[in-house]
C-alpha cells in the first residue's frame, strides 16, 4: 500500500518536474511598462524605466508589485508626496534597500524616480 | 583462484558510474546555461501564505533541508550504519518519498531563481555567484543520485558519495539562501 502511494506520488513528482521545465521556456514574463516619451524627455532623454529594469525590478518588481522590496504601484506617490525624499531613500538606501548614490548618477535616480511615480505609481 | 570475469565488471560498473556523472553535469550545465542565457523576469511567482515569494523560498529551502536530513538518518538505517537494528520494511518507502517530496518543494524555489532571478555570476556578489553554482551542482547530483540508485551495475561507493555530494550542496545552498535572508529579514512567515 505504502509502496504504491510512493510510486505513484513519484509519477506525478515527473509530471511536476515536466511542467517546471515547460514553464521555464513558455512563461513570458510581463515587460515593465514602457517608459513614454515624455517622460524620458522630461528626464534628459534618459529611459527610467530601462534603468528601473536593471537596478530595481529585481526587488521591486518588473511591475512595481513588489517582491524582496515593498510594492511601488499605486503606493510610492502616497508615501513620498515629495519626490525629493524618494530619491533621497533611492540615492541613500534604507535598511534593506541598498544605496544607488555611488552606481547611478543623481539625473539617472532622479529619472527613475520619475519613472516610478508617473508610469508605476499610477 | 582469481575470478577473470571481476576486473572488467568492476571496469563496467566505473564506466556506468562515469555516465550517470556525465548526464549530472549536463544537467548543472543545461541548468546554468538556462539561468545566464534567458532574460530575467523580475518577477514574482508563488508565495502562497508568505510575506513574499522569497519568504516563501526561504521556508521551503528549510524544510527541504529537514527532509534531506530524513534522507541521510533513512539512508544510514537501512545500510545499518545506525545502532537501532534493521530498519523496519516503511523505512525504504518513506526515503523514497522524503526525497521524491524535497524534489517537489524544491521546484517552484527553483523556478523563481531561473526564471526571475537567472544564473548571477555577478562578482560584486560573491554569496549570488556560489549560491548559483550550487543550484545547478544540485540539480546534477540529484540526477546523477537516481540514477546511481535505480541502476544494479553501480560501484559500491557510488551512493554515498553521491548522495554526501547532494547533502553538502544543499547544506551550502542553505547557507547561502535561508540562512543569509533570515539574518538580513528576520525570522519572520
Amino acid at each position: 500500500m505504502l509502496r504504491k502511494f510512493v510510486s505513484g506520488f513519484e509519477m506525478a513528482a515527473l509530471i511536476a518536474v515536466a511542467v517546471f521545465i515547460g514553464m521555464l521556456f513558455l512563461n513570458d514574463p510581463t515587460a515593465p511598462p514602457a517608459t513614454p516619451t515624455a517622460v524620458v524627455e522630461a528626464a534628459g532623454g534618459i529611459d527610467g524605466g530601462a534603468l528601473y529594469g536593471k537596478s530595481c525590478a529585481g526587488c521591486h518588481g518588473g511591475d512595481g508589485s513588489g517582491g524582496i522590496g515593498p510594492r511601488l504601484a499605486g503606493k510610492v506617490v502616497v508615501k513620498f508626496p515629495d519626490p525629493a525624499a524618494q530619491i533621497a531613500v533611492v540615492a541613500d538606501g534604507r535598511r534593506g534597500m541598498p544605496s544607488f548614490g555611488t552606481r547611478l548618477t543623481a539625473e539617472e535616480i532622479a529619472a527613475v524616480v520619475e519613472y516610478t511615480r508617473t508610469v508605476l505609481g499610477s | 583462484m582469481t575470478d577473470v570475469t571481476a576486473v572488467p565488471a568492476e571496469r563496467n560498473k566505473g564506466t556506468i558510474f562515469a555516465g550517470a556523472v556525465l548526464v549530472g553535469a549536463l544537467v548543472a550545465v543545461l541548468a546554468g546555461v538556462y539561468g545566464r542565457a534567458h532574460d530575467p523576469a523580475s518577477e514574482t511567482t508563488i508565495k502562497l501564505f508568505f510575506t513574499t515569494t522569497l519568504h516563501f523560498k526561504s521556508w521551503a529551502t528549510t524544510a527541504i533541508l529537514l527532509l534531506v536530513v530524513m534522507q541521510l538518518f533513512g539512508a544510514l538505517w537501512m545500510y545499518g550504519k545506525l545502532p537501532l537494528g534493521n530498519a523496519p520494511d516503511w523505512v525504504g518507502p518513506m526515503h523514497r518519498f522524503s526525497g521524491t517530496l524535497a524534489l517537489v518543494i524544491s521546484l517552484p524555489v527553483a523556478y523563481h531563481c531561473l526564471w526571475s532571478l537567472g544564473f548571477n555570476p555577478a562578482p560584486s556578489s560573491s554569496r549570488r555567484l556560489w549560491h548559483s553554482l550550487f543550484g545547478c551542482v544540485f540539480y546534477g547530483a540529484f540526477v546523477t543520485k537516481v540514477l546511481v540508485v535505480r541502476s544494479k551495475r553501480m560501484p559500491g561507493w557510488a551512493l554515498p558519495v553521491v548522495g554526501g555530494v547532494l547533502f553538502t550542496t544543499l547544506i551550502a545552498l542553505w547557507l547561502t539562501s535561508s540562512l543569509w535572508f533570515f539574518r538580513q529579514f528576520g525570522i519572520v512567515v
